[in-house]
């Protein structure tokens, strides 16, 4: 039988959310197609997700157990995959589009000489071909794509599916994995990762995002009260990773991370077609802005035309209050 | 050292791009420069470039495949409007459909980036293929004086030198007042603000709703309460699948009024004469830029000097006589005279005053200045109060009277014609404002 | 150091955009440099004025794709090389990563610098694939790059923090567009443009045949659609106390998130 392998992404003992979106609907796509559902994880020690991934159903898990995937280095990721898929001999490889996967998805796809197509909104399986619609021209647009070819790899936009349980009791298989360490032509020196990097924003369910408006300490201490009030996580636009307000890991957009947390507040952001390419999946996006024809108040559910200095702190307020309740 | 210019133009717009094409046609060795990221970037029009001068420019441009134009004009229409109601002559002809065509509707991001293709094409065509450049995203600074001679040009830290230089910044004159041929900025009240949406249609919507065959296109201007009462007029213009729609607004009755243009032109969207013609389409883009009223009361002093010459808007070469704003072939005639003259201040091998004044002779002999002249009454007539408050109001009031059929005894038509001449003016100053403007036109 | 850098020319997308029977159509038909190739030109610039070499510039695409390599060439890169395809509309990521591949198969360098995706596609497929084809090591979505005794030092912006990854030349880095601001060519940058050498090469002349090249593709593109819109949202202006208050009244009561 034919199969999908899911690889599943995780960080710090745990699996990341979008990969069990993903993973979620690849059951269900398997489902529809009597496809074989297969999940790759590579990690320092992969077994203790098992519990975690059999409540999706995979017919099968694989794992490769290596200290170096604790190094975030592409090539000994991509010699993993590439060996887990040579074993597993899917149709579709399905990933969530994480940086890291980024990173690997070409070489790999390279490697099988297979089809890739990143950054879907959506895919599907029709008889032979594998049909996905992705956002192109700064997601001004989607575009059609599709795949006849035997092995097509495609990597799934955070928020697209929902997380759906169904439990099952797959076995786990072990692959051995050789890893010439000394053959290694790149080295990872260090790993620079600040405060703003604990709550991990492409999983987050409120996100608080600020932009130039919030202009200095002042307004990042306010973005900073009114997150922390909700237990969210901050993002920010171009902008304000640019003055080094917020670390560069927090943008959001085109060339920072796709979120679609069900609450967005985005603060002091004109809505840039950039920026709003990694938020417009949110489920309620707030806007807070005190110019009435910034195009972010085009996407926002509920818009607020005023100054942030002024709303920030009765909103923060009023949440404390709400919370306490 | 990088090798002398015989020319330097300043400002990639209309009138600049038709100089730079001259320029190119005739080997000289030029430099462009352009302070937005490509020609166009920045530049707003309504936009009918009217007259056949770019079929002059660029033969047989309708046949290109990817032109910078939208549609040509064959039906035209002026408004007169108040609260309600809206009275039109209007004017559809086929022999407009003649080539060369004698009204092009423009984009300007567009149509100033296929110009500027243009130009590209023939500096490579002529004999300096690397020697003549085009550069965008420049901003120059200063012209560089000699002796009262123009010899070059500062960008920046980068000073570049040429036999002649031709100011066509548009109608932000800094450069022509640095040079001394104007005294000071252009005066408020010869200045207005166009503001300007483009409105996105389906195409088929479009022409079904304005009538249209695959590339005519209909004008239409508005006098009345389009303005709420602040000096101006609207206007309407049909792109391929989009309009231009705005409104110029004189800049002290715009101040005085205390109204913002954009509130205005909203207003004016929701005239209900004018909603039912926007019905269905989608604000995609919203421009302001200053223009000239066209009074040449505010010209500069001179337009050309030793090794200098001044083209298109910067001049104030522009006229808005109400049926029509032509600046955009008056700036295309003017940047092609420019360089005309430049190109005999080569062959003569002097680049002096002496040389250039061919420049203002060509222009007075020209339809700009003859027009410019001509028809100042007709700008002063356009200004009056009575053309965009009473005027507007009477049409309106009489065709109400007229066109109701009521089921009671009707008045004649000299009646209801007298009736809303007193309700909105008298005889006398009608009277007068006919005299004023069988005068000016 | 030689560093060759692929740069790629795009449609304008800041420019309104529509869709007409499936396929798309812009209000302007403007060519320009790919916002993440120009930083890629920018970082190599950068290194080679610390360091000493030269930048080459690379670029699959048809004719009016020359006027993108001059803008390289006016920001300051040596040289360019045009490989010439006039239809590039069947070609993906992977099918430029071939012909690119097979250019720098004869080539030499000590780094490949590429954008870490496309302002067009945003496929951020080609360099892992040209890092393939050419047995590269590489890394993807470099913010910041430096050169020590023989090896680049990426600083690359990973899904959480940032990671300082040394590799060793050559190598493939694929550069983000937070990396730096590219420079606005001078004018006499611009003049200068004109008398460097671009050489320009057919696909033929790599041993790659375009039109299998082509009709092979992995993917295809079927179409464009229009993205989902959003429901129109209730806007607010006035007092903030009053804004505020109707805000958490709906956060509560009707979006029921809170
Ligand atoms: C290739 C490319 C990729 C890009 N990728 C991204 C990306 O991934 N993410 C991203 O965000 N951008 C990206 N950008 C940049 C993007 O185009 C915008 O420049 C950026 O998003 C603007 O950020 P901003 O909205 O914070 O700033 P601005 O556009 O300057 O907006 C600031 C807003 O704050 C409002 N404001 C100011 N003061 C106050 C106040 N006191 N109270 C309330 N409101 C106030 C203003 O009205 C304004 O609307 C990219 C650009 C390019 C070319
Ligand atoms: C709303 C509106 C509607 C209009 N409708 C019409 C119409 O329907 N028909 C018509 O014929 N005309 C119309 N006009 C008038 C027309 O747009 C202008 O008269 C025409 O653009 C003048 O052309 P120009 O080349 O002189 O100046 P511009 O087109 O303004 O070009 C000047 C150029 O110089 C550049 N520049 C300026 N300073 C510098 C510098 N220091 N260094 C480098 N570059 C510089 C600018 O960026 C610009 O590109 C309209 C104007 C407006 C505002
Ligand atoms: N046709 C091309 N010519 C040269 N470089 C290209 C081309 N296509 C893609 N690239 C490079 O690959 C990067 C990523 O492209 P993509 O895979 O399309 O997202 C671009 O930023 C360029 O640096």
């Amino acid at each position: 039988m034919s199969k999908i392998l899911v690889h599943v992404a995780t960080a710090e003992g745990k699996i990341k959310r979008s990969s069990l979106e993903v993973l979620s609907y690849c059951r269900k796509l398997a489902d529809d197609n009597s496809l074989g559902l297969e999940v790759a994880v590579l990690d320092i020690d992969p077994a203790r997700y098992a519990d975690t991934l059999n409540n999706y159903g995979p017919d099968k898990i694989y794992t490769i157990k290596h200290p170096i995937f604790n190094n975030h280095l592409s090539s000994p990721v991509i010699d993993a995959l590439s060996a887990l898929v040579d074993k597993s001999a899917p149709r579709l490889v399905a990933f969530a589009s994480t940086e890291s996967t980024k990173e690997v998805m070409g070489a790999l796809a390279a490697r099988h000489s297979a089809a890739a197509i990143p950054d879907v909104a959506s895919f599907t399986i029709n008889g032979k071909t594998v049909e996905t619609e992705r956002p192109v021209m700064a997601a001004k647009v989607l575009s059609k794509t599709s795949s006849s070819s035997d092995l097509v790899f495609v990597s799934v936009r955070s928020g697209s599916y929902d997380v759906a349980e169904k439990p099952g009791s797959a076995a786990v298989e072990e692959v051995a994995f050789d890893f010439d360490e000394g053959g290694l032509k790149s080295i990872l020196k260090e790993v620079i990762s600040s405060a703003g990097d604990k709550v991990d924003l492409s999983e987050a369910e409120v996100v608080v995002a600020a932009g130039r408006g919030i202009k200095d300490e002042e307004g990042r201490k306010l973005i900073e009260d009114l997150a922390d009030t909700l237990g969210a996580a901050v993002g920010a636009s171009r902008a304000v990773t640019e003055s080094g307000l917020f670390p560069a890991t927090l943008q959001i957009g085109q060339t920072g991370k796709v979120v679609s947390p069900q609450l967005y507040f985005a603060i002091g952001i004109s809505g840039a077609i950039q920026h709003v390419a990694g938020m417009a999946n949110s489920k309620v996006i707030v806007a807070i802005n005190k110019d009435p024809d910034a195009p972010i108040f085009q996407y926002a559910t509920y818009g607020l035309v005023g100054d942030l200095f002024k709303i920030l702190p009765l909103l923060t307020e009023q949440i404390k209050q709400v919370k306490a309740d | 050292m990088e090798d002398k210019f015989d020319c330097i133009v300043i400002g990639g717009g209309i009138a600049g791009l038709s100089a730079a094409l001259t320029l190119a046609k005739n080997n000289m060795k030029f430099l462009l420069i352009e302070r937005g990221e490509f020609s166009g970037a920045k530049n707003v029009s309504g936009g009918v470039l009217w007259g056949e001068g770019l079929s002059k420019l660029v033969p047989n441009y309708w046949e290109e495949e990817d032109a910078g134009f939208e549609r040509f004009i064959n039906h035209r229409r002026l408004s007169f409007m108040d609260g309600d109601s809206s009275f039109s002559i209007d004017f559809k002809s086929s022999s407009f459909d003649e080539k060369p065509y004698k009204g092009v509707i423009v984009l300007r991001a567009k149509f100033d980036n296929w110009l500027a293709e243009k130009v590209q094409e023939a500096i490579e065509a002529s004999k300096y293929p690397d020697e003549s450049f085009m550069a965008p995203n420049i901003l120059v600074e200063e012209v560089l004086m000699d002796n009262g001679k123009a010899v070059g040009i500062r960008a920046g830290e980068e000073k570049f030198y040429a036999d002649s230089v031709i100011i066509s910044e548009g109608v932000n004159n800094l450069l022509t007042r640095q040079v001394g041929l104007q005294d000071d900025y252009v005066p408020a009240d010869a200045l207005a603000v166009g503001v300007k949406e483009i409105i996105k249609f389906d195409q088929e919507v479009l022409e079904d709703r304005f009538q249209l065959s695959i590339n005519s296109g209909m004008s239409n201007e508005f006098i009345g309460t389009a303005t709420q009462g602040v000096e101006g007029g609207g206007f309407l213009y049909t792109n391929k699948d989009s309009i231009s729609f705005g409104l110029v607004l004189g800049m002290i009755s715009l101040r005085d009024s205390g109204m913002k243009p954009y509130d205005i032109l909203n207003e004016f969207k929701a005239h209900p004469v004018i909603a039912d013609t926007l019905r269905g389409g989608e604000v995609v883009e919203y421009s302001a830029h200053a223009v000239s009223t066209g009074d040449m009361k505010v010209m500069p002093k001179e337009i050309y000097g030793d090794g200098l010459l001044v083209a298109g808007e910067a001049a104030n070469l522009l006229m808005n006589s109400g049926k029509a704003i032509q600046g955009m072939d008056y700036a295309m005639h003017s940047g092609v005279l420019a360089a005309e003259t430049i190109v005999e201040a080569r062959d003569s091998g002097d680049f002096s005053k002496n040389t250039m004044k061919a420049y203002r002779d060509k222009l007075e002999k020209s339809f700009v200045l003859q027009d410019m002249k001509n028809f100042q009454g007709a700008v002063e007539f356009l200004h009056s109060k009575e053309m965009f408050q009473s005027v507007p109001g009477l049409v309106c009031d009489f065709g109400k009277q007229f066109f109701s059929i009521k089921n009671e005894p009707t008045p004649k038509t000299r009646e209801m014609l007298s009736k809303s001449v007193k309700k909105h003016s008298s005889y006398w100053q009608l009277l007068k404002l006919g005299i004023k403007g069988a005068r000016s036109l | 150091m030689k560093l060759s850098v692929c740069i790629k020319q795009v449609p304008d997308v800041s420019a309104p955009i529509s869709i007409k029977d499936g396929t798309l159509s812009q209000d302007s038909d403007r060519m320009v440099l790919d916002a993440y190739s120009a930083s890629a030109v920018e970082e190599a610039l950068v290194l080679t004025e610390k360091h000493g070499g030269e930048v080459q510039v690379v670029l699959v695409g048809p004719e009016k794709a020359k006027e993108t390599i001059r803008k390289a060439l006016a920001m300051g890169a040596a040289s360019g090389v045009h490989i010439q395809v006039d239809d590039i509309s069947g070609l993906d990521s992977s099918a430029f990563a071939e012909i690119l591949a097979a250019w720098h198969k004869k080539s030499e360098y000590d780094a490949i610098l590429t954008g870490k995706q496309s302002q067009d596609t945003d496929a951020g497929l080609t360099g892992g694939m040209l890092a393939w084809s050419l047995e590269l090591p590489f890394a993807a979505n470099a913010v910041g790059l430096e050169f020590e005794n023989g090896s680049f030092i990426v600083k690359r912006q990973g899904d959480s923090g940032q990671e300082m990854v040394e590799l060793k030349a050559p190598c493939l880095i694929t550069c983000s567009n937070d990396m730096n601001d590219p420079r606005i060519p001078s004018l006499k940058g611009i003049m200068q443009s004109k008398r460097k050498p671009v050489e320009t090469v057919t696909p033929a002349d790599l041993g790659v045949d375009i039109a299998s090249l082509s009709s092979d593709s992995k993917t295809e593109r079927t179409g464009f659609k229009e993205v989902p819109g959003r429901e129109p949202g209730k806007k607010f202006e006035g007092e903030a106390e009053e804004m505020v208050s109707n805000l958490m009244n709906l956060l509560e009561n009707e979006a029921k998130v809170l």
